[in-house]
């Protein structure tokens, strides 16, 4: 029963991440239609600034005031992102798609560089906001309640978000301008702005998970690519442009990845590949997408 | 007094004269229809003075004001507003929201962001009573796709409405509906009109429509206007009645 418990609540971790990651690239698409591959980027990004952040508190305030470094390594993010979308992704939303994912792709090249050059080549650890959170005992291990933290901000996010397109003006706007951009510019809303802030939220979510992740786990350069193609992979299962799809998306995905771990982690991936495919098959705009 | 006026308007899409040297004056206050064969160039004409159409030469007047060069928004912003022939709505937001989201742009509440959509209290009870008067109260919690073919085309008229124009343009606002809600539709749109004091100009193909609603009416052919007077005066001009109505 323990070896359950502790698999559904590392799935449950895993899926908070991957939710932050999906959840931004989808809205991203949903707004703007495009496919952005720097997503995983901001993922990493986040998780570098948030690192050095830390590196630069601990021992100069207490440990749990560390944990502020985290939204404001993603608003970092986010602002950073709100300053991309108008000058280098919007001249291109009118190209056919291919021009997009080579931009976008070449922005991830760019801003991996960019990480080395700021941050160095070497891992980044921050694992210091998890000593006040202490751990609980789970199969002889000790599982880390701060794990508990980051499975809160996940439900808090996606809890939020959900509030933010559904229940605020804005969201009615970004719902208007992702369904019908020129009519809703024709109304006279100003749909560069949509762009932008929906672009800073997306940034933000994706900021945040890395944010979040780092003190599990060292920021590395490499893990945009990495937290990229698992987000393209829950997308796809979801449906992208769709909230929901991303969190349901997020939950298979992250539960199917904990199994494989655990029970066949030489075809882990393969699975997950397996499962999308399947889903592209069955249901090609996802579960929850729209053709 | 005159409201719009056009003066030597021409689009022309490589040979064909899709509107050719119009000269055209809506006086306050009317309701004008617009009538023609198809491709005589009346929806490219409401294309052109409400901004989704470029023209190549001309001028257009709206209250004593240059509009040839404004854009979509600027033009609603002045006053003009129009529904189209495959009504234009935010498919997957409520019959409200869509409405709302006019009187937000109208009352420039789109910069609060965070402000939650239904608590607005000035803008919920005028979203209300817009809905009432196109006959949709209680329809506001509808997704706009799963309406009914008549209501769809009620509530884009609706949602131009919300924008409180000076100048409403009406394309075809009962194309694909029954004969029996056609009526309804233009009893409904004509009483809100005519209530509001809003000047409006409707492309018709149905001339009982046109004669039953209409203060005047202008024929298009061929890009041009063929003739231009009460709907006594169009019944009874043998040119319009031997091309367009057949009867001749």
């Amino acid at each position: 029963m323990d070896i359950f418990i502790l698999q559904v609540l590392n799935a449950l971790f895993y899926a908070a991440i991957l939710f932050l990651i999906a959840s931004g690239l989808t809205l991203i698409y949903g707004v703007m239609q495009i496919v952005n591959m720097a997503h995983g980027s901001f993922f990493a990004l986040g998780a570098f600034v948030t690192a050095w952040l830390i590196g630069q508190l601990a021992g100069n305030v207490h440990p749990l005031l560390l944990l502020l470094a985290m939204p404001v390594g993603a608003f970092i993010v986010a602002v950073f992102g709100m300053a991309l979308e108008p000058t280098l992704l919007r001249p291109f939303y009118k190209r056919p798609e291919e021009y997009q994912l080579l931009l976008t792709f070449g922005i991830l090249l760019v801003l991996e560089d960019l990480m080395r050059v700021l941050f160095g080549g070497s891992p980044l650890a921050a694992d210091q906001p998890m000593a006040p959170f202490g751990s609980m005992p789970v199969m002889g291990l000790k599982y880390p309640n701060y794990n508990f933290l980051v499975i809160a901000v996940g439900i808090a996010a996606a809890i939020g978000l959900w509030a933010f397109v559904y229940r605020t003006r804005f969201g009615v706007m970004l719902r208007a301008t992702s369904q019908n951009m020129k009519m809703a510019s024709a109304l006279g809303l100003d749909v560069g702005r949509v762009y932008v802030l929906a672009f800073g939220i997306g940034c933000f979510l994706a900021g945040l998970g890395g944010a979040i992740v780092v003190p599990t786990q060292t920021a590395v350069l490499g893990m945009a690519l990495d937290a990229l193609i698992i987000a393209f992979v829950v997308v796809v299962v979801g449906g992208i442009g769709s909230l929901k799809g991303a969190l349901i998306g997020a939950v298979i995905v992250s539960f199917v990845r904990t199994a494989g771990v655990q029970f066949f982690p030489e075809i882990e991936l393969a699975v997950l590949y397996l499962i999308a495919a399947g889903v592209l098959l069955w249901r090609p705009t996802g579960l929850f997408g729209k053709a | 007094m005159s409201l719009l006026r056009t003066v030597n308007l021409k689009k022309h899409f490589g040979e064909t004269r899709a509107v050719d040297g119009v000269d055209f004056v809506v006086t306050e206050g009317e309701v004008l229809a617009l009538v023609g064969p198809n491709g005589a160039g009346k929806t490219s004409l409401v294309n052109l003075l409400s901004a989704y159409l470029t023209p190549d030469s001309g001028e257009i007047i709206f209250l004593d004001q240059d509009i040839t060069n404004m854009s979509v928004t600027g033009r609603i912003k002045a006053g003009i507003a129009r529904s189209f022939q495959i009504v234009n709505l935010f498919d997957d937001l409520t019959a409200f929201d869509n409405v709302a989201l006019s009187i937000f742009s109208r009352e420039n509440k789109t910069l609060k962001l965070m402000s939650l959509a239904d608590h607005d209290h000035e803008v919920n009870k005028e979203t209300d009573e817009v809905l009432e008067l196109f006959g949709l109260g209680g329809k506001g919690h509808i997704l706009a796709k799963e309406m009914a073919q008549g209501e769809r085309k009620l509530l884009d008229v609706a949602v131009a409405y919300a924008l409180r124009p000076k100048f409403l343009f009406l394309d075809e606002p009962t194309s694909g509906v029954s004969t029996r809600d056609k009526a309804q539709i233009m009893d409904t749109i004509s009483s809100v009109v005519r209530a509001g004091h809003i000047t409006a100009a409707v492309v018709e193909h149905d001339m009982d429509v046109v004669f039953k609603y209409s203060d005047r009416i202008v024929v298009m052919s061929d890009g041009k206007i063929l003739a231009d007077g009460s709907p006594d005066e169009i019944r009874a001009n043998k040119e319009v009645e031997t091309i367009f109505l057949g009867t001749g």
